[in-house]
This record gives C-alpha cells, structure tokens and sequence, in this order.
C-alpha cells in the first residue's frame, strides 16, 4: 500500500467525520465554517501530499514534515485562544444575566 | 445636602445567617437609608434574616463571587437613581458608624470613591504583598482589599457596565478600572470589630492565596502601561 493511499484514505475518514457532525447540526454555523475548510484542506493533503513538498521548498522550509506541524499547532493555538475569547465573553454575558435576573426576582417579589 | 434618600449600602452575603440580621437592623436603627442584601447562593436563611431585618434582597441564582454580587447591587443602585452606593462586608467587620465618615468624605467633591482602610490589620506578610501590588499597579493608596467603600454616580455608572463584569474581587481590579477613567479615590482610616464569624475568602488557603497573587499581578500587568 502506498502512502499516498493511507494519507487519502485518512483525508477522507477525518473529513467525513467532521462533515457528517455537520450535517447532524451539532456545531454552530459560525464553527461549521472552520470545520469545513480544515476538512477541506485535510482532504485536499490526503490526495495530495506532495503539495506540503512544494510549499515547503518555496518557503525554504528544509525538511517538509516541520512545515505541517508548524502550520498544524499554530492553527490549534489559533483556535483554542479564540475559544477562550468565547468563553469569556459568554462568562460575562452569563454573569450580567444572573444579576438582572436577581434584580428582577427582588422586584417581582416587592410588587406582590 | 446630601439627601440620605440617595443613599443606598449593598452587602454581599454568602451564608452569613448569624451576622447578618444584626448589621442590618443596626443600620436601619441609625440611619434611613435602603440597604440591600446581595444574597450571593446562600445555603442557609441568610436571605429570611435579611428580609426580617428590613433589607432588600437580592438573590443570586448560583454564586458570583464577592464582586459579581457587589456589581448586582451596584446595578440595582444604577437601575433605581440612588447617587451614592456603600459597600460593606457582612461578617461584621465593618463598624456602622463609619458610614457617615464615608459620606463626609465623599460630600467634599474632591473625589468619587471613598474607601475605608484600616491599615494596621494583617500579618506581615499580607503588608507584604500589599506593597508588592503598590509597586506593580503605580497606586499609592494603603489598603488595597478593603471592602467598606463608598461610590458615588459617576463610580457606579463605570462599575456596573460591562467593562467591570469579569472582575473577581472588589480591590485592585476595580481600583484600576476607577483609575484609567480618571475618577479620583481617597481613602480614609476606620476601625474594624474582629470577625464574628467566617474568615476572609482570599485569604484562606495558601493555594488560596497564591492564586489570588497571580489573578491580581495579571490584572495589574494589563493595566500597566497606563501608569508609565
């Protein structure tokens, strides 16, 4: 079995499982978007893995494997910061829920 | 004149079920003044003893933390037009009678917040980590933790946006939040009643404590090239 074949078929497999969570509406559209280009590129790298080669070369990147690490963990670092931003933006909008809701109830029980 | 009807004092509480009646009737007794009690998830009856004593409350539906609960308060004080907001601990620390020493300071217009600092409490090593704090924030107030403080509207307005609803404590956080908008804090000396009961939640644990250090010295980095 040649590489290329194992690659592709782990394209595919990778690819498919985040299509498929997808289409069963299990991310937001916001997250589906990025979800859907990694797929994208992970299938596109799997058919063609000589191309992480030519780009590698033309960034004078000697030894080609680095190149997808590199590129791999900035991405992840890149995504889970941007989850922490999330987060701690739904913290605070949980936070100032929480309190207009107790300021609410007070009102609501003097007003009876 | 200052009109007490202005004047609104918020208590955080969290299980403070034998304190909390007392400081509530006690100011009631002296001053007619709406008091509000920020019930921050009690487990026991902190919010009925409240409510007995005559305050209002407010009931958190899971716990914010001392200054997710003290923002609540501050919004309700936005919310209902009182000029000026007291913030005082519910262990009983916090004497009654500071309160007008609070509002006489605050009356000269010489500044929007006012906090009452006892300077002499805490072990050598609290002093310790207060200068520590002094150096890397560039404030020069003496202490940096006390929650008896009075704001006035300009103070509550910032305090109860946004920009302040991902603060943990009521100490440097919010100083420095009042600094970079320019509002004026002084502070003046109080004497403090040794906790009747409950001890402080930032020093509790050594773990505690060294997590409250590395929360504080972020907060103070990220503030600080405003204070070049």
């Amino acid at each position: 079995m040649s590489y290329q074949l194992t690659s592709t078929f782990l394209g595919f497999f990778i690819a498919g499982i985040i299509l498929w969570l997808i289409r069963r509406d299990l991310l937001h559209s916001r997250h589906a978007a990025w979800w859907l280009v990694v797929a994208l590129s992970i299938m596109l790298l799997g058919i063609f893995p000589t191309t992480i080669d030519w780009l590698a070369t033309h960034l004078g990147v000697n030894y080609p494997p680095t190149l997808i690490f590199v590129l791999g963990m900035g991405f992840i670092l890149i995504k889970v910061i941007a989850i922490d931003i999330h987060q701690s933006d739904l913290e605070r909008k949980v936070r100032r829920l929480a309190q207009r809701l107790a300021i609410f109830e007070a009102e609501n029980k003097r007003s009876k | 004149m200052l009109n007490l009807k202005d004047v609104v004092v918020l208590i955080p509480a969290k299980n403070e079920v034998n304190t909390i009646g007392q400081i509530v009737s006690e100011i009631k007794e002296l001053f007619p003044i709406t008091v509000v009690v920020i019930d921050d998830g009690s487990s026991d009856d902190t919010t009925i003893v409240a409510l007995d004593a005559g305050a209002i409350v407010l009931p958190m539906s899971f716990s914010l933390g001392a200054w997710g609960a003290i923002q609540t308060g501050l919004r309700y004080a936005e919310q209902y037009g009182f000029k000026i907001a007291i913030t005082m601990d519910a262990d009983g620390q916090h004497k009654v009678d500071s309160i007008p020493k609070l509002l006489e300071k605050l009356e000269d217009k010489q500044s929007d917040v006012v906090i009452g600092s006892y300077v002499e409490r805490g072990s050598p090593s609290r002093h310790l980590a207060w200068s520590f704090f002094r150096k890397l924030s560039g404030m020069n107030l003496e202490d940096l933790t006390s929650g008896l403080r009075a704001y006035n509207h300009k103070a509550i307005e910032l305090l109860s946006s946004k920009s302040a609803s991902l603060l943990d404590y009521q100490d440097l956080g919010v100083l420095l939040l009042l600094h970079r908008a320019k509002l004026r804090v002084v502070e003046t000396p109080i004497f403090i009643s040794p906790r009747i009961n409950g001890h402080s939640r930032i020093f509790s644990s050594w773990w505690a404590v060294s997590s409250y250090m590395l929360y504080t010295s972020i907060l103070c980095l990220a503030h600080f090239k405003l204070f070049k």
